[in-house]
């Protein structure tokens, strides 16, 4: 008996031992909730949006933009003014003089060239690089430091050395200084030179990709690898106690899917815009958990609420019952693909490569039943690809009505009639209209959203139909290898200007899942590229984004995406400051928010507002 | 018992091989590319083609051997006598995860492994105690109702999912009660609530395990003679009866221990604590190879090993058996 309890009793001084050795953090004065972990916190690898938010808390970049104007303005940020040449081509940046990264080293024009070089070079695997290739020569670096790592690769073993990496990586530096538009003329100016002129360069630069890196601490980290050729970085260089900064926060602890802590950036030159001197971030995966959490007051602010519940909540909201649920629009929109390819899978025919197919698809779907009653969480019906009213200067057309009557007979044109009443089309050869399949991943609402959509079709138009469920990184597979019919699809915009949306149809493009080519389209699309003045571009991407959404309808859009968030509000209804409430959330559609300028509101500003009344 | 543990140490790497094929194989087999974006950007094809170069992602046979080469430790052993280029920092590398990319399969698993041994040692601590206890009382008047109710609930334990009852138990103690908290981990408050709920099952176990062996025991000639002495029933039962009943528990404790500590994904889940069972179904989902690879091999050597720690201790507590 003494030997059992024994061996309780040294499991219980392991357990003992583990529990007291895990010290919590303290409390901060801002606690908020994201739906994961961050996937990285290496501006130039960012490309998820819970990450680029960390970004414009730890990092700083050129500009940013002002969150509560509602044109989104561009206003500086690390760079104190910038001057733009008058051929639109090139812009030089003066960096403010008391920028400091958290080490105490002062922020210097040299630590954009290298970071966005970094950005660029195919060894750092941005998602983003492409972003970078409306400066001069970006594009043809990437390309040749590309051929230089493939060239590298095919030598025989003997010949690749850490000296033969070395030489390949000098010659890359050697022939970037030497061709890409981006010099730091002196340790507080730069300049930026572009291919073309690019009227959006300046919200690029706002975008946390194009944050500034500390270049000494990432050297620290770097190697080249004598087997590949390429820059390999130890991930080392972002856990805390290594990372430098130059934003207004600094992380000082971080613990995998368990919490990050960002305290203020002592070195920061502009601490007076810091309204929480501290921050915490809490990843909890669960939808349901991180709404409990929020509720039992774990957090202030729930950034992604993903519930199913999202509707009920926002209706008590409406009965005046719950203040916290808040709907947001974005910069984003949730639609349906179309193959757009002339044959599926196979070899059959794809009868959705004709485009009055699928205008006749996109009419036949009403999307307000869709909504209102199948997704249930206050969304904006979606007509056109590109959020309306989110870029300022462009107007966005109508879009397809819901017009059953229209649709038939659109479907009629292009040779699909009931030939043999028995309520499917059939072609002149008599062979009647494939079941269309619905691909989407399963794990969300998709499959209610296509079988809603397919009891339209089936309905207005006779077509028969098939869900095809699958996980994630298969239904990837498939869209990527254009093995489907009908995909669910969604994009979120990541720069202020209409071709963040419109790119994607591009020919060729990485991103263009739907295998839509169309010259007419590519055609508009490079005038845009090619046209200076902003007014008469805007018009060019007005038509492709007409051209796209009434005519050719590679995708049928459903809604404009709602960002849900939960927090008190700052106020109540007569203006009373609410303690525990949120200040500082911005509600422009690009939704980008700045953690610095968040605040929980206290005791005391209630105490001060009833004082001065 | 000396040459027995070293034969069962000698035997380990080999059965470590044989898991690592197999985990191999099957996690290369899944469907879908490791190094993609699920949503979001993807990079330039090219950007693509050299991350899985880099991580011989194009040719199985060079990643299998490659990681055996690192995991093991042999790349570190053969920097260190070429001196020169050190590029293996750590000695067992198990690679980098795709989906964090900051961190590495060692510091993932460094960060949840303490974690899980906290939570899967307090499930079993709670299970053991609400078992034995279980199980005494169904023993001791068997086919009574206190008896016929312990079996329910330990019914109860095993066939209600931990998905309902952590929820059921958030839902009363954090949110209605103030007890407790949700989403947090690192507190000894925070242990409670999930540790019961992982506990269940296993407490039912562990009690059927103890009514059995107790009611054997029981009947056995030398209780009877204990009584017959004038021992009293409660010193019968806690000093002879539970002794002997308690040992196929011990048996059954070493695999409970480890899986308990190698956590339940639905349970880390559902309160979101940071541990490792979370990372058998988010890296199969994410096809984060090294990561699948890497859980798996610890979650093995930690189960072979917990289960020789058992057999050491039961010939300890019961030298009768060789």
């Amino acid at each position: 008996m003494q030997k059992i309890l024994a061996i309780f009793f040294i499991l219980f001084a392991i357990l003992a031992a583990t529990v007291m050795s895990d010290r919590p953090l303290p409390e901060a004065e801002l606690t908020i909730i994201n739906r994961t972990e961050f996937n990285t916190v290496d501006p130039q690898q960012m490309s998820y949006n819970h990450d680029l938010r960390l970004a414009y808390s730890i990092y700083e970049g050129l500009v940013r933009w002002d969150n509560e104007s509602e044109d989104f303005d561009i206003i500086p940020a690390a760079a104190r003014s910038w001057t733009v040449s008058d051929d639109y081509l090139t812009y030089t940046f003066e960096i403010e003089p008391t920028a400091k990264w958290s080490n105490g080293d002062p922020v210097l024009a040299s630590d954009f060239v290298y970071s966005w070089r970094r950005a660029i070079l195919p060894d750092t695997a941005a998602d983003y690089s492409n972003l970078f290739f409306s400066i001069r020569n970006a594009k043809a670096f990437f390309e040749f430091r590309a051929d230089q790592l493939d060239e590298y690769a095919d030598r025989p073993q003997a010949e690749r050395t850490p000296r033969a990496a070395q030489q390949l990586f000098d010659e890359a530096i050697a022939w970037f200084d030497e061709n890409v538009g981006l010099r730091a003329l002196n340790d507080k100016t730069l300049e930026v030179t572009l291919e073309r002129p690019t009227a959006f360069f300046l919200d690029l630069c706002a975008f946390g990709t194009f944050s500034p890196v500390h270049p000494p601490t990432l050297e620290a980290h770097t190697r080249l690898d004598p087997n590949t050729g390429s820059q390999q970085i130890n991930t080392d260089w972002t856990k805390p106690g290594k990372i430098v900064t130059n934003g207004p926060y600094v992380p000082t602890a971080w613990r995998f899917k368990r919490e990050m802590f960002l305290e203020l950036n002592p070195y920061y030159w502009n601490p007076g815009m810091v309204r929480a001197k501290t921050v915490k971030i809490r990843p909890i995966n669960d939808p349901n958990t991180s709404v409990l959490a929020y509720q039992t007051g774990l957090a202030d602010w729930n950034t992604d609420v993903t519930v199913d519940f999202v509707g009920d909540m926002l209706k008590e909201k409406a009965e005046g019952n719950f203040d916290d649920i808040h709907a947001l629009s974005t910069f984003g929109t949730y639609f349906w693909s179309f193959n757009c390819t002339p044959t599926l899978t196979g070899g059959r025919q794809n009868p959705f490569y004709d485009p009055r197919v699928r205008r006749a698809f996109s009419m036949a779907v009403d999307k307000t039943t869709i909504v209102e009653n199948v997704k249930r969480s206050g969304e904006k019906v979606a007509n056109v690809f590109i959020p309306p009213d989110s870029i300022p200067g462009f107007d966005s057309p109508p879009g397809l009505p819901h017009d059953p009557a229209a649709a038939r007979a659109l479907l009629a044109e292009a040779g699909w009639v009931d030939r043999d009443g028995d309520g499917v089309p059939e072609n002149e050869r008599g062979e009647p209209f494939p079941t269309v399949t619905l691909l989407y991943s399963t794990g969300a609402y998709h499959d209610k959203i296509g079988l809603a959509m397919g009891g339209m079709w089936k309905r207005e138009l006779g077509i028969n139909y098939k869900l095809e469920g699958k996980e994630l990184k298969v239904y990837k597979d498939d869209l990527k290898s254009r093995n489907y019919m009908i995909a669910r699809g969604g994009w979120f915009g990541d720069y202020g200007d209409p071709t963040t949306f419109l790119d994607l149809h591009k020919t060729d493009d990485g991103n263009n899942d739907r295998g839509y080519s169309d010259p007419v389209l590519d055609e508009l699309l490079a005038q845009a590229e090619d046209t200076a003045e902003p007014e008469p571009r805007m018009e060019i991407l007005e038509e492709a984004e007409r051209y796209t959404v009434m005519e050719t309808a590679p995708i049928l859009p459903v809604w404009h995406y709602n960002y849900y968030y939960l927090f008190q509000p700052p106020v109540d209804q007569d203006g009373r400051p609410n303690p525990g409430g949120l200040e500082g959330i911005s509600y422009h559609p690009r939704l980008v928010q700045y953690l610095w300028k968040l605040r929980v509101v206290t005791e005391e500003d209630l105490e001060t507002w009833e004082a001065a009344r | 018992m000396i040459s027995m543990i070293l034969r069962r140490l000698a035997i380990l790497p080999v059965i470590l091989l044989v898991i690592y094929t197999v985990t191999f194989l099957l996690a290369w087999s899944l469907p879908g590319e490791a190094v993609i974006n699920d949503e979001g950007r993807q990079p330039p094809a090219a950007v693509l083609d050299a991350i899985n170069a880099q991580y011989n992602l194009d040719d199985p046979m060079e990643f299998y051997l490659q990681y055996i080469y690192n995991a093991t430790g042999a790349h570190w052993v053969v920097d260190r006598l070429n001196g020169g280029d050190v590029s293996q920092n750590v000695v067992f590398d198990l690679g980098p995860s795709f989906r964090n990319e900051n961190w590495s399969v060692n510091e993932i698993i460094a960060d949840s492994l303490p974690v899980s041994v906290v939570l899967g040692l307090s499930a079993i601590f709670m299970a053991v105690v609400i078992g034995l206890v279980a199980g005494m009382i169904g023993a001791v008047k068997p086919n009574s109702l206190a008896d016929l109710g312990t079996l329910v609930i330990a019914l109860v334990g095993i066939s209600l999912p931990s998905f309902v009852i952590g929820t059921v138990l958030l839902i009363a103690f954090p949110v209605w009660l103030g007890i407790g908290s949700v989403g947090k981990w690192g507190g000894i408050g925070d242990i409670f609530l999930p540790a019961f709920s992982l506990s269940l099952p296993f407490a039912a176990y562990i009690a059927r395990l103890t009514r059995m062996g107790m009611i054997d025991v029981l009947n056995a000639d030398y209780i009877r003679t204990a009584r017959a002495k004038g021992v009293s029933r409660r010193q019968v039962i806690l000093k002879h009866a539970l002794k002997n009943a308690f040992l196929p528990v011990l048996s059954y404790l070493g695999p409970a221990t480890a899986f308990a500590m190698t956590g339940s994904f639905v349970v880390e889940r559902v309160f979101n604590i940071p541990g490792m069972g979370q990372h058998f179904v988010d890296a199969v989902q994410g096809k984060d190879l090294f990561v699948i690879m890497g859980v798996t091999l610890v979650f093995a050597t930690i189960l072979i090993l917990l289960n020789l720690v058992v057999d050491v201790l039961y010939r300890w507590v019961d030298p009768r058996i060789e």
